[in-house]
């Protein structure tokens, strides 16, 4: 039954008794104006009817409350499950409900079916692309381990300097489409959730020395400076410290690819509440507004490295982010105020005590 | 150098790859091949290898068959030691691998075969 009608009839019930009411006051009130001849004697009955009215009256408006309360409360907690979790709660559709909240029942279960099956499609489609590359990869990986192989093996014969100048450049680009399909194999397995972490506790300034320690050489090379003074007090991290040492490693890379000979690699530890931040920064000329909405998309390169050779395949800071957020933390860069270039900054959420320095 | 009657067993499929590895070997070790499992168990019985190498991806029994057979056994030989040595290189197929109790892991693109020999010899009794 629509909803308007239950109201509808409740609301003649109401007018009804009301009237009977008035009609019942009216008549007690007047009674010593009233002519005998026109007198109507107001019966028992009528009072009686009266009350027995006002009572329908109670229960119906109970009931209609009931009738359009209860599935609107059950149809609510549906939908806050299944917009808060995803879950889909079973409604069962009262037949005795009003006919517009079972329309609107009717509307959220199918719209529920709707989205499930668009997800369930999207799941799919990511993954028979990542399954896909990984196909691909692997089916790239045995001939290149040939040329590799036997790349290595010529290099390490009797050649003259012009060969061997010749038989390098093949093998290190040999090595460099290795590490393609390395990258692609690591985007399809973290864009598949195939990524698996392995956390622990970490010491971050331990980490970052680590990393600064590894870059030392590189830096050098490039006629750069490589500066990390560990921070005191700084809080555990609870982290793949594998995956976020390649991240640092992966962002001083940049660093020292975007930074020009005499200048200076700063990395820092600092810490707020509940995060720890490592900052890598640089004195490259920065990132132009134009490049700074795509760094972080997949196969994006700068246009202004300094270093040419070894540009990497723009994966990098794609992946770096991914890892960030899967740990429950982020990877964001902001123009140095006091000077040229960017510091990147890994925020990553604490997990347990303090470090001693 | 190895005494000549201890042997190298190196499971491969792909010529190739093989001819590359024994490129290498020729000089270090006294090497075996087999492109599949059953020549690969049939030689792993009689030659009683020091080190096996295994690719995970062959024809008929793959790599972690021949693996979870060699450590089933009952005799001195089920604890050989084994790298895999594949292209396979999924975190899962390492994990894998490491569970059925392969001793090393080695994605074949992502190393030279100098890297190999340097794990072989981390495993070899000296």
């Amino acid at each position: 039954m629509p909803l308007w009608l239950l109201f509808t009839l409740a609301f003649i019930v109401l007018i009804a008794t009301t009237l009977g009411a008035i009609w019942y006051t009216t008549f007690t009130l007047l009674y010593p104006l009233i002519p005998p001849s026109a007198y109507v004697p107001v019966t028992e009955g009528a009072t009686l009817l009266d009350a027995f009215m006002l009572l329908v009256v109670l229960i119906l408006f109970v009931i209609l409350g009931r009738l359009t309360a209860l599935p609107l409360r059950r149809l609510n907690r549906a939908v806050n499950a299944f917009a808060s979790r995803g879950e889909r709660i079973p409604i069962v559709i009262p037949s005795f409900a009003p006919s517009e909240i079972r329309t609107l029942m009717r509307s959220f279960v199918d719209l529920v079916g709707s989205v499930e099956t668009a997800h369930k499609k999207d799941v799919e489609t990511s993954r028979v692309k990542s399954d896909f590359i990984t196909t691909a990869a692997h089916q790239l990986r045995t001939p290149l381990t040939g040329v590799r192989w036997a790349l290595e093996a010529l290099e390490n014969s009797e050649l003259t300097e012009d060969q061997r100048g010749l038989v390098k450049n093949a093998t290190d680009k040999s090595h460099e489409l290795v590490a393609i399909v390395g990258t692609l194999l690591d985007i399809s397995a973290i864009e598949s959730g195939k990524y698996k972490y392995t956390f622990e506790q970490v010491d971050v300034n331990a980490l970052t020395a680590e990393v600064a320690n590894d870059f030392d050489a590189p830096a050098a090379e490039r006629g750069l400076v490589l500066v990390f003074t560990p921070t005191a007090a700084v809080p555990f991290v609870r982290c793949d410290r594998e995956r976020v040492k390649w991240v640092l490693s992966n962002l001083v890379d940049n660093a020292i690819r975007y930074t020009p000979s005499g200048g200076r690699i700063t990395l820092g530890v600092t810490y707020g509440a509940e995060r720890v931040f490592i900052t890598v920064r640089d004195m490259g000329i920065g990132i132009s507004a134009k490049d700074s909405a795509n760094i972080f998309e997949r196969f994006f390169r700068a246009g202004n490295a300094v270093a040419k050779e070894n540009e990497g395949n723009g994966l990098g800071l794609y992946i770096a982010r991914t890892i960030a957020t899967d740990h429950g933390g982020d990877l964001r860069f902001s123009a140095n105020t006091d000077g040229p270039g960017t510091t990147f900054t890994l925020s990553l959420p604490t997990g347990g005590p303090a470090t001693t320095v | 150098m190895l005494p000549t009657t201890t042997f190298i067993l190196v499971v491969e499929d792909d010529p190739v790859l093989k001819n590359l590895l024994g490129h290498t070997f020729a000089s270090k070790y006294q090497t075996l091949y087999a492109s599949n499992g059953t020549e690969a168990l049939e030689l792993f019985e009689a030659n009683k290898p020091a080190l096996v190498l295994l690719d995970l991806i062959l024809p008929g029994m793959s790599g972690f068959e021949i693996l979870e057979t060699i450590r089933k056994r009952t005799d001195a030989q089920k604890d050989t030691p084994i790298i895999i040595v594949s292209n396979l290189g999924q975190d899962s197929d390492k994990e894998k691998a490491k569970a059925l109790g392969a001793n090393d892991y080695l994605v074949k693109a992502e190393n030279s075969i100098e890297e190999i020999v340097s794990r072989m010899e981390a495993l070899l009794p000296k």
